[in-house]
């Protein structure tokens, strides 16, 4: 099988691959222009413009809401004759929807309004990929005032209003009552940590088939989300705005304090996948973890399942929790006639009764003040704690949010700690040069 | 033929040591080794494949907190056929099963017929520097699949090719590993019968078709199985190229049952899920492989 | 033994290999065609995109030339995804050949039942990656999981499977050997079925035993089985992503070339020409292991 290259067949094979790449070269990114996201308001007239008739929805279907989104759309169509919805999933994750919604940026078929979660709706403002909506709601006369403000605020950059909330959560603090009560503790959450870690050998020693008092989420379930909660508690943060500070005493504090949870205290462990699951089987008597898979683990769990809010710290016990979720967006690179029939749809969507009926159905959180959710809570009683805790949540820190794989790099960091004991004060300093410099090669060069 | 035997070893890092359980079985053998090495060598593989399976046929009939639970029991409590009612419900499974019959059925046939072709012309049809063409072959064979998607993403979509059938076949048409498992078949045919058959006036169509094809059957077979197979966990490119579930392949679907932040009550039904998309294939395969296998065991005569 | 013919002389090419010609492109053209548009061109176009900073759905990028590779190789993570590809490209190719073979032999056999085993030997190659992901992490689950429920009758805890970084590659690399050891053994037993009988039977009556006719005769007449196994295994290894993906996405003991690729670039960083990059590092990998494949063995190796 000799291969017979001589000079006659490479120069051949190496003008084929020159015609190629020219050919090639034509489709992919501009490499000429400004790499500016474009924080312009959106200045579209429109009062001329009529909405499409048809649009498209991407959706991953959060906590399980392929029916109710369904419903809503047959309302929507019975509300209006202009437009008719076609629901699309995307893919399962906010991943998966992310790599759809990016591949069809080069080319393909955008959808009118995409599902977007808490870590990707940036990447699109910074891409230039979604349109600010101020323009378009104001002209739709939208009640603004009336969406519970932390929510709606999260999607604000530079004064100006990226997207809407959609299935919006914030984590609770879970905890089986039986075990609660074996070990004599008040059927509550704990105020603090601090408090928790008094609770936790009492919960170990009355409870003999128990793993662990508390479960930490595995890396890819969202931990990096939750442990924001606990830096916050200690005073710290992962970075204030562009500033990373996850290396501060506060932090490093924070991280001692979990580490020594597992290793030297013994009364937590970290999940190894789905720590929901870990806490319905009874393997751990609690855990933190968001409000939308609460209807889930009440139908997992055989036990009796407390919620609370989430725990302070040593120097805050209040404005500790975050908030999370997906909201929805709408893209740019679609005719005015697709964004008003899209932007007509989000306000439908989103409208006190809707939005009551998407969070009864999944165990969201309804986006409006207004919303009267009495059924819901006279079911579930568990889910107003999530809610009566969004007066109490901060914004997340830009170094999860904002920085494209920056929450990735947290919560492998926050792993190594916990499991492989790694060193706390070198990893955070780590973690710091990584997240800076994501931040310098990815992010700063498109903030105009 | 040769029957020069070499005593240098060949590319393999470790000979493997020929344990006790595994040699051949003689002609008339006592029984101690025919158990030991016969039949306890197949009871184990059949064990260590069959038994992950099983547990996860049996999973999809328990309720979901039978699965997520301490305390593990082997069957059902309660036999519920819930998780696949849930299943069907959340997706159309029915739909994307006969998606996923459509578009293996096409582009698994057509594959394996290029397959024949391609490696018939570099064995048989004189054509210079047909080396460098099965090198180039060969070298396709490397390029990671993901490197593919985006830019076959583009041209698709400009063709017009999102959410069709073709668009989700075209692509991976191009076939490599049946041409290069086929070419390796076909080469170790003797040419005297083909020359033979030339000589008596066959044409090429003729030769392929009456006397290669029919001889190197199970290779063949092989190749049909393992392109059904790829085509139909075909994962990656029919979930970007599809957006309406009415063209979605069963794999696409099978994700599509797992959810963010839905908590555990969705494992019952991805296994159930899991179970719909594995049990087609393990069906075709059960007929397919007994033909293989008789190709295999009748004596192969591509000596 | 090569059917390949020189190329015909310039001076006259006859009427037949004109004809021939025509006639090979006829068959071998579509799938050339296909080949060239669907894998070649993305592959150039990967190597120009491997020269952007590109984050991926921007419309614009800048020119980076070599910079994506120099960062890939100045980076702490190109020791640890080659050594890890490494690792898993070894166990894997090692463990599915050598178990293969083994398998391969034990159903070599005119015994009862074989046609179930060998049946059952290679169903898991053909699953989807995705439905035996799901499987194995149920069963590998420390709080659920079978295993786990096993050892704590016995009162042993679960180890760590996915939050300990090799013990996660471990429990990769098991499920891999599980699903494709199949493919090598129904590879190694079409093989040994057609070992010629009577080169068996000339050695067994020079006196050789079973074991030395296996290891001096048997074993290098399947040279030629082995040299195509070596290669598709080796190529599939470094491809494997669908396990990886659906049991360990956060990659920490498991990130090999192909799913740092993905990371890069579809996942969460969005550097699509970075990504790019460590596409084509993978690439130029595939190839040189192939070319020392096929030059080196193929002196070694004899065709029957």
């Amino acid at each position: 099988m000799a291969i017979s290259l001589d000079r006659r067949h490479f120069l051949a094979l190496s003008g084929a691959s020159v015609g190629a790449l020219a050919l090639g070269a034509c489709s992919g990114p501009n490499t000429s222009g400004s790499t500016a996201a474009s924080s312009a308001a959106n200045g579209t007239d429109w009062s001329k413009v009529t909405p499409a008739s048809e649009i498209t929805f991407w959706s991953n279907h959060p906590g399980k809401s392929a029916d109710i989104e369904a419903q809503l759309i047959d309302a929507y169509h019975k509300s209006q004759s202009e437009t008719k919805v076609t629901l699309v999933t995307a893919g399962a994750t906010y991943e998966d929807v992310a790599q759809k919604f990016q591949t069809a940026q080069q080319g393909g078929q955008l959808p009118h309004v995409v599902v977007f979660s808490d870590v990707w709706w940036f990447r699109y403002f910074l891409n230039d990929s979604i349109i600010n909506l101020d323009g378009v709601l104001s002209f739709l006369k939208v009640d603004t005032s009336d969406y519970v403000d932390g929510l709606y605020k999260d999607y604000a950059y530079n004064k100006l209003q990226w997207a809407m909330p959609y299935a919006r959560s914030t984590p609770i603090f879970y905890y089986n009552k039986a075990m609660w009560a074996a070990a004599g503790l008040e059927d509550r959450a704990p105020k603090t940590w601090q408090e928790f870690a008094t609770w936790a050998p009492k919960l170990k020693a009355a409870n003999p088939g128990l793993q662990v008092a508390h479960m930490y989420a595995a890396a890819a379930d969202y931990d990096s989300w939750t442990l924001q909660n606990k830096i916050w508690g200690e005073g710290g943060a992962l970075s204030n705005e562009w500033t990373i500070t996850c290396d501060s005493a506060d932090v490093v504090r924070t991280l001692q304090f979990t580490q020594d949870s597992v290793y030297k205290d013994k009364w937590a462990g970290v999940s190894a996948k789905d720590v929901s699951a870990d806490f319905s089987a009874g393997a751990a008597a609690s855990y933190v973890g968001s409000t939308g898979s609460l209807v889930g683990v009440l139908k997992t769990a055989k036990f009796d399942v407390g919620v609370g809010f989430l725990p302070g710290g040593s120097k805050a016990t209040d404005m500790v929790c975050p908030t999370g979720g997906a909201g929805l967006g709408i893209p740019k690179a679609i005719t005015p006639e697709q964004q008003l029939a899209a932007a007509k749809f989000l306000a439908f969507l989103t409208l006190p009764e809707n939005t009551a009926a998407f969070a009864s159905a999944t165990g969201y959180l309804p986006v409006r003040k207004s919303s009267d959710m009495s059924a819901m809570y006279a079911k579930v009683p568990q889910a107003k704690t999530a809610v009566e805790q969004l007066s109490h949540t901060r914004a997340q820190d830009y170094a999860r949010v904002f920085l494209p794989g920056g929450d990735r790099e947290i919560a492998i960091a926050n792993s190594d700690i916990l499991t492989q004991q790694a060193n706390i004060t070198d990893r955070l300093a780590k973690l710091k040069t990584t997240l800076t410099g994501i931040y310098t090669s990815d992010v700063k060069p498109k903030l105009s | 033929m040769s029957t020069k035997v070499m005593t240098s070893s060949t590319a393999r890092p470790d000979a493997p040591p020929v344990a006790a359980g595994s040699r051949r079985s003689a002609r008339r053998p006592p029984i101690l080794p025919t158990v030991l090495g016969g039949y306890l060598p197949m009871l184990v593989i059949v064990l260590v494949v069959g038994l992950p399976l099983a547990w996860m046929v049996l999973s999809s009939f328990k309720q979901v907190s039978e699965v997520i639970t301490l305390h593990l029991r082997v069957l059902p409590q309660h036999w519920s056929f819930a998780n696949y009612v849930e299943a069907f419900r959340t997706a159309p499974f029915g739909r994307f099963f006969l998606n996923s019959v459509l578009v293996t059925a096409v582009g698994a046939t057509l594959k394996v017929l290029l397959a024949i072709h391609t490696a018939y012309a570099l064995v048989f049809v004189r054509f210079p520097f047909k080396n460098v063409i099965f090198v180039a072959l060969l070298v396709a064979l490397m390029v990671p699949p993901q490197v593919a998607i985006l830019p076959n993403y583009v041209l698709i979509a400009g063709l017009n090719g999102l959410n069709t059938y073709w668009g989700i076949i075209v692509p991976s048409l191009g076939t490599a590993f049946g041409t290069f498992l086929l070419r390796q078949a076909f080469r170790s045919l003797p040419i005297s019968m083909i020359e033979a058959a030339e000589v008596d006036g066959a044409g090429h169509m003729a030769r392929l078709w009456r006397m290669v094809v029919p001889i190197t059957a199970p290779s063949i077979a092989t190749v049909a199985l393992v392109t059904i197979v790829s085509e139909w966990n075909e994962y990656i490119w029919p979930l970007i190229i599809t957006t309406d579930p009415n063209l979605m392949t069963l794999p696409v679907g099978l994700t599509l049952l797992q959810n963010n932040e839905s908590g555990p009550a969705g494992y019952g039904v991805m296994m159930a899920g899991a179970v719909i998309v594995i049990l087609p294939v393990l069906v075709v395969f059960t007929f397919l492989q007994r033909y293989i296998v008789a190709g295999l065991t009748a004596g192969s005569t591509s000596n | 033994m090569s059917a390949a013919v020189p190329a015909p002389r310039r001076r006259r090419i006859s009427r037949r290999a004109r004809r021939d010609a025509l006639v090979f492109l006829a068959m071998a053209l579509p799938n050339l065609v296909l080949v060239g548009a669907f894998t070649y061109r993305p592959l150039i176009l990967n190597i120009y995109y491997s020269t952007l900073n590109w984050t991926l759905g921007s419309p614009s990028a800048t020119v980076a030339g070599l910079g994506n590779y120099v960062r890939f190789f100045t980076s702490d993570a190109a020791g640890v995804v080659l050594t890890t590809t490494a690792v898993f490209a070894v166990f894997t190719v090692g463990g599915s050949m050598l178990l293969g073979l083994l398998v391969a032999l034990s159903l070599n056999t005119r015994l009862p039942g074989r046609t179930l085993a060998r049946a059952s030997v290679f169903a898991p190659y053909v699953l989807s990656g995705v439905g035996v992901g799901l499987v194995w992490l149920f069963i590998f689950d420390p709080v659920y999981g079978v295993f786990a429920y096993v050892l704590r009758q016995f009162g042993l805890e679960s180890p760590r499977w996915f939050n300990d970084p090799t013990l996660s590659l471990v429990m990769v690399i098991a499920v891999y050997v599980w699903k494709n050891l199949g493919y090598c053994a129904v590879v190694y037993l079409a093989g040994l079925q057609s070992l010629p009988t009577d080169i068996l039977e000339a050695a067994s009556l020079d006196g050789a035993g079973r074991m030395r006719r296996f290891w001096y005769v048997s074993l290098p007449l399947l040279g030629p089985t082995t040299l195509f196994l070596l290669i598709t295994t080796i190529l599939s290894s470094l491809q494997a992503f669908d396990l990886i993906k659906i049991m360990t996405p956060t990659s920490e003991g498991t990130r090999t070339l192909i799913y740092e690729a993905y990371v890069q670039g579809f996942g969460a960083y969005q550097r699509a020409g970075y990504s790019a990059a460590i596409s084509v590092i993978l690439f130029v990998i595939l190839i040189t292991l192939t070319i020392i494949q096929i030059a080196w063995v193929d002196r070694k190796v004899h065709y029957a």
